[in-house]
């Protein structure tokens, strides 16, 4: 099939896009904290490479401010040799409870996606 | 905290101003909350500084961090909005929750209904005011059984209206006001908890 490159389409297509990554950016972190901790720069960088989705700073740190409040995740200063220390993030038991069931949802609806597609 | 050392002092000059610029975007919040964010992101900064991979000059590479990081009164705005929410909600102090609702009315509706609940709290101060003032005006009416009006009625069309309250009219006034307060401050809470993420951007 021919793609429409109308650029109408393209408008709709990137907020689509955009309306995704925002839907699945939570589901994204708690899936790269699962088996490691990481600090707020190294996450950032982990989501892009595993994703190639680059959050902006301004959004990273409000979402990880959250996913503590909801008590996914927890945080703790570590010191370093240089003098500034680094806060790492990791998932709580809650954290893990809750990306198994998201990862749950996310197969089913990938099952029924593909059926249609 | 400690500061980050660069060896060129354009850098640490603009290191330094985005530093301060950030901790005067984030004086609305307790001391904790700012030391906390301001670490953060100096740490970030520190990061950044020592990951990059194209060995640049330090003025090139801080420049493309504080460009990437934006202004910090718009970067932290999503941020300080949460923290001073959560800090007002939390603490009921009437200060944190308006300065809290400034901070957050661009993100919605509810934030603008809510400011105008605790506007609508003034009547309660101004009724105690009146009743002050004009303590045999100023009451609770009712008039044949019915309730006429809470406030000042007009006692010349109203000949067989009775006060209630009496004496009590301050404190009943009084402590509705501060129960609705609470409600409100309480119902605020939960809205903040149930925020969604849509003010994400990418």
């Amino acid at each position: 099939m021919k793609l429409n490159k109308h650029p109408m389409n393209e408008i709709f297509l990137n907020k689509w896009k955009s309306q995704v990554k925002k839907g699945t950016l939570t589901f994204i972190v708690l899936n790269i904290l699962k088996d490691q901790e990481f600090y707020g720069y190294e996450l950032i960088e982990e989501v892009k490479n595993h994703t190639e989705i680059t959050i902006a700073e301004g959004t990273l740190y409000p979402l990880m401010n959250r996913l503590k409040k909801e008590d996914l995740v927890t945080s703790k200063w570590v010191e370093q040799s240089s003098g500034i220390p680094r806060k790492y993030y990791c998932l709580t038991e809650t954290g893990l409870e809750t990306l198994i069931q998201m990862r749950g949802y996310w197969k089913k609806l990938e099952k029924s996606i593909k059926k249609i597609s | 905290m400690k500061f980050i050392e660069f060896k060129d002092p354009s850098a640490q000059k603009l290191y330094r101003n985005y530093i301060k610029q950030a901790e005067k975007a984030t004086k609305v919040l307790s001391t904790e909350d700012q030391e906390d964010i301001l670490m953060e992101m100096n740490s970030h900064i520190y990061e950044a500084v020592q990951k990059d991979e194209n060995r640049s000059s330090e003025i090139e590479i801080l420049v493309n961090i504080i460009d990437q990081l934006g202004v910090p009164e718009e970067t932290l705005k999503p941020l300080i909005a949460d923290k001073k929410m959560d800090q007002a909600t939390q603490t009921f102090n009437p200060i944190h929750i308006a300065k809290a609702l400034i901070l957050n009315i661009t993100n919605g509706v509810a934030y603008i209904i809510f400011a105008l609940l605790y506007l609508s709290l003034l009547l309660g101060v101004f009724l105690i005011g009146a009743k002050v003032m004009h303590p045999q005006e100023v009451g609770l009416f009712f008039e044949s059984g019915s309730l006429l009006v809470l406030g000042i009625p007009n006692l010349e069309y109203h000949p067989e209206a009775v006060e209630l309250l009496g004496n009590w009219f301050i404190p009943v006034i009084a402590l509705v006001t501060v129960l609705l307060y609470f409600l409100i401050t309480f119902l605020l809470k939960l809205k903040n908890h149930f925020k969604n993420e849509n003010q994400f951007n990418f």
